[in-house]
């Protein structure tokens, strides 16, 4: 082991000496002006004016003129005859004809005006102007440019800047830059001193520098693969209590269901279909380049939290966020190794702001409504729903000291009263964070993140969990036989019966106890050595821990109240604490190389990543109403599960870019992993791509397209099987004061992670003045040696399944998306911006294994299985047909009724501005999907409804033959929801002197639900209680709550 | 060099498995696969007693979580609880085999008596295997021997336990399975010369449970613990309702069942004599039987949380009403007991309201057999013993079949007797005043259809 690492860390140093050497060999940079310059030109021009020769020369060269076009000089004519002559012979021979001096920089040929006397080249003419973003705000500490000197300054608070230089020098050419903006470039001609330079926010800039799936920063256009970036403005507009929330309609390609409307409930995350049948489709997330935890290892004990998983999802930070970046597989997560084959999230948290003190104070808070649009009996809501208040505080403090040192503090609490009765789902949630950015020394660069957030939640009983469950006795008529036993059609219950009910239930909500606490410590150091121009190191450590409490507590009060009859001696206590450690290693080294019409980007690290999931469950039952603590229990039990994972990975990535415009990028990881034996040795991800901008060609002059990108890639990336799954394993217990041993799972010595193969390929394009942008993509991965949970056969004596690599899953489908700017004023602004999606999604072979399921019940009622030629996780149960008379007829076991993966997908979303008042829209989408209304189901049986099933069938059997026709209670999950909707103001004081802006936002969360199906088709939690641990699909809405809808007013002081 | 003691520190990982290797080479390993076993037998016993409860007349299911369709006699081979079963009783015979073929010669200090323990552990997956299913493959992914090479296997497996094991009180036991498997082939000579050395003796041995270490007695949760019960008795069988039950803490308080008792010899003994014509040799063994019962414990004990209402059925009686067994029948009282008004009569061997006047008065051997059979029901109620007498066996289970190309379609059906009334064998009406007639006497028609070769084995 320690030689590895040992080995490990000396290739590290090899290479950095490899490429600091390479370095000192290195040609001089000015290399590449020089080729430039002895580019060849031909030209036949007779008396024809400059004008005309410059644009002649441009239509050679990929350099434009930078001049000043109104003078008199350009108007003087000449004549010219070359054939291929060097640019700089072509240029010394136009300075003889004309009083013109020429200089070849980066960025252009600027001429200037040969000056007639010494004196004049020695004047100072002074540049001034100011800084704004899109809402003419200042922006402070962007950076001024002149591209011809490389120096410049940095904008003054108040967005000001002031460059002086000799006038001999005009014109010049001026780089405007800041963070999360365009880059803007200004050709200057002469003094000016009011110069006003908007900068537009950079949303699908090809030339936004991205980390995702590099390593290292790299341009968006010189990668194959697509990275979705999503800025602090736009997830400010957003009111949502958690990340995966805050991002469900922001990801073109990648569809986010919240599975309930509980705290802590789980996401179903879906990019690019499910390429693993035994792993959720969550992307893994980074923030600040150490792995968060997102629950990919399940709960082991206790199983679920009062029926449903509990996601770790719901308590990442998300208050003091810069931006975002998002890759949904592919070659794009090559890089990223053996666990990256659903995608990568990375959050990159404030370290800095603008030059200056920044503090913005933000309020909000409003009502919350159930959800009722799905409730079967109307009554159902005056039984466990009420109205909640939401109230959120934040404090953002940021800013930039001069000598490159940034810091950022950030601090909410948040309070959401639930809308369930007796604040059976109150959320609470505390963040704090502290960001850093210092300039150690010209080569050192520190950044630094402290977080700490606090959640803590009640969760009522959901699902079926036996006994009293909210849900199950309203919706499923089991308030038939439950407690004293009701009437279950609750809609025809007399007023005084519904009292009767109601004071049960009201009872049995009050009575239940159990809380869910979560303390979350992020942490993440990056050091950023840069010992050469062209070379960069960046080291990051950190660690993620998250504890979760949960504690249920079962009174025999509670129970007497609950079943109608005195219990005494039942009380029990429950707490499952799942500790979870992840730690983060990095080192990345990036080397940037131009040669010629060559730039290269070589980037290469390795990471460590070790995480340990701890599990304790202890318990006490026979315990005194009151008792809060086991300790008071008769009898006490305790249990403990562990897991510990480290992977290491090397990588290696060449990104090669001919001319600015064709990018080729090649990479390869190689991962070990100590606990998947020796039989599985080092995996191997390779990808190639290459990205063409069509638009950089010189013979592309279309005045309506702004750019113009081709993009093909291959890529593999893998998922890994829990660690250990490939031992023989025996397992011990406790039985009647002795050990037991038994058998624990079967083994298998072969077992490796399973792999998924991307190829892909797209358009980007961007027109009539970039006010749409439109990208289209294909892809098609194929997941091969995909793990199975084979079901032991019993003849072996096994009852644990095992995994096996013998899976093969396809997925294929278009990726669009496309943003229109239809109204770009001064004053006004309208963007539109939608996503299209398709999806296919087929398991080719399953190696000959029984199909399994991954969800719901048994395979003689509804599950959601795996099978050879179905998609993953599609409905399967008894499929009934009826004949003539409405009766059942037949019962096929075991049929198909349905895939729960949809074919179509996407998101919708609306900016609207006028002056200061801003609209803001999102929805989601999705079309082709099926799941299977399970409430119904119950419904039918406890004699609650008669609804889906022919009369004739009642009459006849009665309700006996329920789960005979399944089918009967399968339903379209079409659905267009509209997440958010927000109004805001800004106010703009003319003294800035107390405040910047003060912006009132009112925001709608959920308001309008448009579904195919009489259930939340989102709202699968408790038929898919596995959650984040294993593969999920969803489809199986039993008594699950559905999300409530929020009406917030805030307001946002900018101090 | 910080960065190599950092990399150093977070590079290893803790196993918190336990391999077979690494067990294996640690000392004492048969001492735990033993009261693995006992474990194992214990899963076994839960699975065996709860599902052959529901498919039999003994009990209906009035809760969701275990199986809704055994209760009409629904067995598919695809069905999860057709498969666990078979695994459960599988597991059982892989842990036995493996004890002694992997574990016995590798740990040297493992006694004869542990040995015995192995192979009466595989005599008895043996005799489940071929009372319940059809048949079985009886090795990894192995070729299905039918149900009578079980009991074969069996009969043999109980033979080498006899030959290694030095407590008498153990032989009988195992001479009393032997006896069983005996009779269920139709072995009558074997079977009573076998049942014939226990009589008089005590036999009884009982599987026990631990509810701390999650392996309770899933009868006892299913009759008493949970409430509302789980599982509903066919109203004549209530008074036996429940065998199991707890005082204090339920996972402190866990009874055992009996899988091997004295009774079954006496049972053996009258249907041989019955097979054979002689009425009065039966009649005698019968009431020497109810001796037998009448010496069994029963245990006053407070049932008052029963409501019968679980579930979707609320017909069942909690009144003391009287029963009739079928409609032609005669209403009788003292079957069906008032929970609320008092302790109840526990029965936690054995119990019956079959009387000694009943046996006397009998003068046919059909008569005889009837009550022979309703003996059985009552004695052996909750202890998985219903489906044998009924003729039912599962099949091969799905997964196994997917898994094993040996098992072909013949043992994926499921032997269910043409007599059975699938959808009313624990059905009843009750009548204004309460009183209740059962649709069927299963046991009458069993009687009926002695001569079918799935019932009656001595006739």
């Amino acid at each position: 082991m320690v030689r590895k690492l040992f080995l490990i860390l000396f290739a590290f140093s090899l290479s950095v000496n490899f490429y600091a050497n390479s370095f000192r060999k290195k040609l001089s940079p000015d290399i590449t002006k020089i080729r430039i310059k002895d580019q060849l030109i031909g030209l036949d021009l007779k008396d024809s004016p400059l004008t005309q020769v410059f644009v002649e020369i441009e239509s050679q060269i990929e350099k434009k003129f930078i001049y000043l076009p109104d003078q008199e000089i350009y108007r003087s004519k000449v004549s010219l005859k070359i054939s291929d002559a060097p640019l700089q012979d072509v240029l010394q021979r136009l300075e003889k004809l004309v009083a013109l001096k020429f200089k070849v920089t980066e960025n252009g040929i600027l001429v200037k005006e040969k000056s007639t006397s010494g004196t004049t080249s020695l004047q100072q003419v002074r540049i001034q102007g100011k800084v704004l973003d899109e809402k003419a705000l200042p922006i402070p500490g962007a950076t001024v440019m002149l591209t011809s000197e490389n120096r410049g300054t940095a904008t003054d608070f108040e967005g000001n800047f002031n460059l002086s230089l000799n006038a001999s020098d005009l014109p010049v050419e001026l780089k405007v830059t800041f963070v999360g903006y365009k880059t803007k470039y200004i050709p200057i001609t002469k003094a000016v001193n009011d110069l006003q330079i908007i900068l537009g926010a950079s949303t699908e800039s090809l030339n936004e520098v991205v980390i995702t799936g590099q390593g290292a920063d790299v341009r968006k256009k010189r990668l194959s693969t697509s990275v979705v970036t999503i800025n602090e403005d736009e997830l400010n507009k957003i009111s949502a209590q958690r990340i995966d929330q805050k991002l469900s309609a922001e990801l073109p390609n990648a569809q986010i269901n919240l599975t309930g409307g509980q705290a802590g409930a789980t996401s179903i995350i879906r990019a690019r279909g499910v390429n693993s049948a035994f792993l959720s489709s969550t992307p893994i997330i980074y923030l600040d380049g150490v792995r968060m935890d997102n629950l990919n290892t399940k709960m082991q004990l206790g199983g679920t939290s009062q029926g449903a998983a509990i996601s770790a999802l719901a308590d990442i930070p998300m208050d003091n966020i810069e931006k975002i970046e998002y890759i949904n597989g592919g070659a794009a997560t090559t890089l990223y190794g053996s666990d990256a084959a659903n995608g990568v999230i990375q959050i990159f948290t404030k370290k800095g702001g603008k030059l200056g003190t920044s503090l913005t104070l933000q309020a909000e808070s409003g009502v919350e409504t159930p959800t009722n649009d799905y409730l079967y009996f109307d009554r159902t809501k005056d039984l466990l729903f009420r109205n909640g208040f939401y109230q959120n505080y934040r404090l953002n403090l940021n800013g930039k000291g001069e000598g490159g040192f940034g810091y950022s503090f950030s601090g909410s609490y948040r309070n959401s009263s639930g809308v369930q009765i007796h604040d059976q789902n109150e959320n609470l949630k505390a963040d704090f964070s502290t960001g850093f950015r210092a300039k150690l020394n010209d080569k050192l660069t520190y950044e630094s993140s402290f977080i700490y957030v606090h959640n803590e939640y009640k969760r009522n009983r959901n699902g079926n969990q036996g006994g009293y469950t909210g849900l199950w006795f309203a919706e499923d008529g089991s308030s038939s036989f439950t407690g004293p036993g009701f009437n279950n059609r609750l809609d025809e219950l007399t007023s005084q019966e519904f009292e009767d009910i109601k004071a049960y239930v009201d009872n049995a909500e009050r009575l239940q106890d159990n809380q869910i606490v979560v303390n979350r410590f992020t942490t993440s150091q990056i050091f950023k050595y840069t010992p050469l121009d062209h070379l960069n190191f960046r080291f990051t450590g950190g660690l993620d821990y998250r504890a979760q409490d949960q504690n249920t507590v079962i009174t025999n009060e509670y129970l007497t109240a609950t079943r109608g009859q005195e219990v005494m001696d039942e009380g029990s206590i429950q707490n499952v604490q799942r500790n979870y450690l992840g730690l983060t290693l990095e080192l990345t080294g990036q080397h940037n190389w131009e040669v010629g019409n060559f730039s290269l980007i070589t980037t290469f690290g390795g990471q460590f990543f070790r995480t340990k999931d701890h599990q304790i469950l202890y318990s006490g039952s026979n315990i005194r109403d009151g008792a809060q603590t086991i300790s008071d229990a008769a009898v006490k039990d305790s249990d403990e599960y562990l897991s510990e994972v480290l992977n290491y990975g090397v990588y290696l990535q060449e990104n090669i870019g001919f001319k600015d415009k064709l990018f080729f990028d090649l990479g390869i990881r190689g991962d070990r992993n100590p606990a998947f034996g020796e039989n599985i040795g080092t995996q191997f991800y390779p990808k190639a791509g290459i990205s063409y901008m069509l638009s950089s060609e010189s013979w592309f002059n279309s005045t309506l397209f702004n750019s113009v990108r081709l993009r093909g890639s291959y890529g593999v990336a893998g998922n890994l099987p829990p660690a250990y799954a490939n031992e023989k394993t025996i397992k011990f217990d406790g039985f009647l004061g002795e050990q037991s041993a038994y058998f624990g799972q079967p083994g298998n010595d072969n077992l490796k992670p399973e792999k998924t193969t991307t190829i892909e390929g797209g358009i980007d394009i961007s027109l009539a003045n970039s006010r749409i942008n439109f990208s289209a993509g294909y892809y098609r991965s194929l997941t091969k040696d995909g793990l199975f949970y084979v079901p032991s056969a019993p003849s072996t004596g096994y009852s644990i399944a095992q995994l096996y690599n013998i899976g093969e899953i396809e997925n294929y489908g278009l990726e669009v998306s496309a943003n229109f700017i239809p109204i770009e004023t001064k004053d006004m602004n309208l963007s539109i911006t939608a996503s299209f999606n398709t999806l296919h999604n087929e398991v080719l072979d399953s190696g000959g294994a029984p199909a399994f399921n991954i969800n719901g019940f048994s395979s003689r009622t509804l599950q959601t299985v795996v099978q050879e030629g179905y998609p993953i996780g599609f409905l399967r149960g008894n499929y009934g047909t009826f004949d003539e008379n409405g009766v059942l007829e037949k019962s096929e076991p075991q049929s198909y009724l349905g895939t729960t993966i949809p074919d179509i997908f996407g998101n919708l979303s609306l900016n609207y501005s006028y002056k200061n008042f801003g609209l803001f829209a999102n929805a989601s989408y999705q079309a082709g999907a099926y799941a299977h209304n399970w409430d119904a189901q119950f419904r039918y049986y406890y004699g609650a409804s008669e609804d889906y099933i022919p009369a004739g069938e009642i009459e006849a059997n009665g309700r006996r033959n329920w789960l005979s026709f399944t089918n009967r209670f399968v339903e379209k999950t079409d659905f267009i929801k509209i997440r958010t909707i927000g109004l805001s103001y800004t106010l703009q004081p003319k003294n800035k002197a107390i405040y910047k802006t003060i912006m009132f936002g009112f925001t709608a969360v959920n308001p309008l639900n448009f579904t195919s199906s009489s259930f939340d088709p989102e709202a699968t939690i408790s038929g898919a209680a596995q959650g984040q641990g294993g593969a999920s699909t969803g489809g199986i809405s039993y008594a699950t709550y559905s999300a409530p809808r929020q009406f917030l007013g805030s307001i946002r002081i900018n101090l | 060099m910080t960065m190599l003691v950092v990399l150093v520190m977070v590079g290893c990982v803790e196993n918190p498995n336990v391999t077979e290797e690494v067990y294996l080479e640690n000392p004492n390993a048969m001492r735990s696969w033993v009261v693995g076993l006992q474990r194992q037998l214990a899963v076994t016993t839960n699975t065996v007693t709860v599902n052959t409860a529901i498919t039999s007349d003994n009990y209906y299911n009035n809760y969701t979580q275990y199986s809704k369709i055994f209760d009409r006699l629904q067995i598919d081979y695809y069905d999860t609880d057709v498969n666990n079963l078979q695994a459960d009783i599988q597991e059982l015979r892989a842990m036995a085999m493996y004890g002694l073929e992997v574990v016995l010669p590798a740990d040297p200090v493992s006694t004869k008596e542990q040995e015995a323990y192995l192979y009466f552990c595989l005599g008895y997956a043996d005799l489940l295997g071929g009372e319940l299913f059809i048949g079985l493959p009886q090795n990894n992914y192995g070729e299905v021997e039918s149900w009578e090479k079980l009991l074969q296997n069996a009969i043999v497996a109980f033979d080498e336990a006899m030959a290694l094991e030095t407590s008498a009180e153990m032989n009988r036991v195992y001479t009393l399975l032997q006896a069983r498997a005996y009779y269920n082939l139709g072995d009558r000579e074997n079977a009573v010369q076998l049942a014939s050395q226990l009589i008089g003796q005590e036999v009884l041995y009982s599987v026990e449970f631990d509810g701390q270490n999650g392996v309770a007695n899933e009868m006892q949760n299913a009759t008493f613990d949970a409430l509302p019960n789980r599982l509903a008795p066919l109203p004549r069988l209530d008074f036996l309702d429940p065998k199991y039950y707890s005082v204090g803490t339920p996972a402190t308080d866990q009874k055992t069942v009996a899988i091997a008792k004295v009774e079954e010899a006496y049972l053996i003994l009258a249907e041989a004599n019955l097979g054979k014509g002689d009425l009065a040799a039966a009649q005698s063994n019968l009431v020497q039987l109810l001796q037998v019962v009448k010496n069994r414990p029963v245990v006053m004990i407070d049932d008052s949380g029963e409501t019968r209402n679980g579930g979707k059925r609320e017909d069942y009686p909690n009144q003391s009403v009287p029963v009739r067994f079928t409609k032609e029948g005669k209403y009788q009282e003292g079957y069906i007991l008032n929970r609320q008004e008092g302790p109840i009569a526990a029965h936690t061997i054995s119990g019956t309201k079959v009387t000694e006047l009943d046996i006397n008065s009998t003068s046919t051997i059909d008569d005889l057999l009837y009550l022979t059979y309703r003996l059985r029901q009552e004695i052996f109620i909750s202890e998985g013993r219903r489906l044998s007498d009924l003729g039912i066996k599962f099949p091969v289970s799905q997964i196994e079949q997917l898994n094993n190309p040996n098992v072909s379609e013949e043992y994926t059906i499921p032997q269910i007797p043409s007599f059975l009334p699938a959808e009313s064998m624990d059905d009843f009406s009750v009548a204004e005043d309460g009183s209740i007639t059962i649709v069927e006497d299963l046991n009458r028609l069993i009687i009926q259809n002695k001569s079918l070769p799935e019932v009656v084995p001595f006739f």
